[in-house]
């Protein structure tokens, strides 16, 4: 039997803790927008800023660089740059930015590189199939060699001790004249990151 | 007669040369090489009001001397920045590009974080993406 007394005292309790039980399963994820350009600082890791950085720093470089700057629209092609680091990250993506910075700045010219020739090959052999108007088809033979070749490479040092971790990158990339082999351009950036705990 | 004349002459041509000696190198619309337009510029506080913008958190860095040359069609800005507290400070920083329609002439660039030390000078370099970009802006925001 229940205390009328005690009634207040016990829709009390179950009202605090049905406001608990809702407030434990209501804390709901929350989705918001970013600016995608802030310095992002979640992890000492490899981070968008870095990479964000690195193109901006390489295109800037490279289009003051007198091989660029001359005006002669140099015709380029992208090669490798090789992760040195221990941890994983997508060089691709840093070179695809640096690409995208110098087109658009309209110094630079690129010629298609390993990469993108299957695709390239394949159109054009698609192209000389009995399907196409051969009148309005592209020719075969006329694609053009890059006279430079751009790679590189990031390497990183990395450090820990009693909850500091530092985290030291170096990302170097290369300009190569394909025809006499000198290296016409080259640049780095240097980024570091330390954490604590 | 001739003789007071020549001193006179003289002495006016010191004074206009002495006048001139601070900014005499500099084409109209400019202020240490840095493009101004229409603004009157007599100091570099003058230009570093006119070129610096502070967004969201202010920071107690300051920008201190800004230079602006060419190299080649393309504008480069020298930026000191000053940091005269005891603290070590932290902010991000970008340049703004602006064109001669005073439009963007580039799109925004990525907010790059920078350490001062205390009681520490540092200066910060730019180049301009395309030689559309004639004016800039550099947007500060502290990281503390």
């Amino acid at each position: 039997m229940i205390d009328p007394s005690r009634t207040p005292h016990l829709a009390l309790l179950s009202l605090i803790a049905s406001l608990a039980l809702a407030t434990g399963c209501s804390t709901t994820e929350k989705t918001r927008y970013g600016d995608a350009r802030s310095v992002e600082t979640v992890t000492n890791q490899f981070g968008s800023t870095d990479l964000q950085m690195i193109a901006e720093s390489m295109t800037r470089s490279m289009l003051n660089a007198p091989v660029v700057a001359g005006g002669n629209l140099p015709i380029v092609t992208v090669q490798e740059v090789k992760n040195k680091t221990s941890e994983y990250i997508d060089t691709r993506s840093i070179t695809d930015s640096i690409r995208v910075e110098l087109q658009k700045s309209g110094r630079v010219r690129f010629a298609a590189d390993a990469a993108a020739m299957d695709q390239q090959i394949e159109e054009l052999k698609r192209q000389q199939s009995e399907y196409y108007d051969a009148k309005k088809s592209v020719e075969t033979g006329k694609m053009v060699g890059a006279a430079y070749r751009l790679e590189g490479n990031i390497t990183s040092i990395v450090k820990e001790d009693k909850g500091v971790k530092d985290v030291f990158y170096k990302f170097n990339l290369q300009l190569w004249n394909i025809q006499n082999g000198l290296l016409d351009w080259t640049d780095e950036k240097e980024i570091r990151k330390t954490t604590s705990k | 007669m001739n003789r007071t004349w020549m001193i006179i002459a003289l002495l006016a041509a010191a004074l206009a040369t002495g006048c001139a000696t601070k900014k005499g190198f500099e084409k109209p619309g400019f202020s240490f090489g840095c493009p101004i337009g229409d603004a009157k510029v007599s100091s570099m506080e003058d230009l570093v009001k006119l070129k610096v913008v502070h967004e969201g958190k202010r920071t107690t860095i300051e920008p201190t001397e800004m230079h602006c040359t060419m190299t080649g069609d393309l504008e480069k800005i020298d930026v000191t920045l000053n940091n005269d507290s005891s603290q070590v400070k932290r902010i991000a920083y970008k340049f703004r590009w602006i064109d001669r329609e005073g439009m963007r002439a580039w799109e925004e660039e990525v907010w790059k974080p920078l350490l001062m030390h205390e009681n520490s000078n540092m200066t910060v370099s730019a180049v301009a993406p395309t030689n559309k970009a004639v004016d800039f802006r550099l947007i500060l925001l502290s990281q503390e």
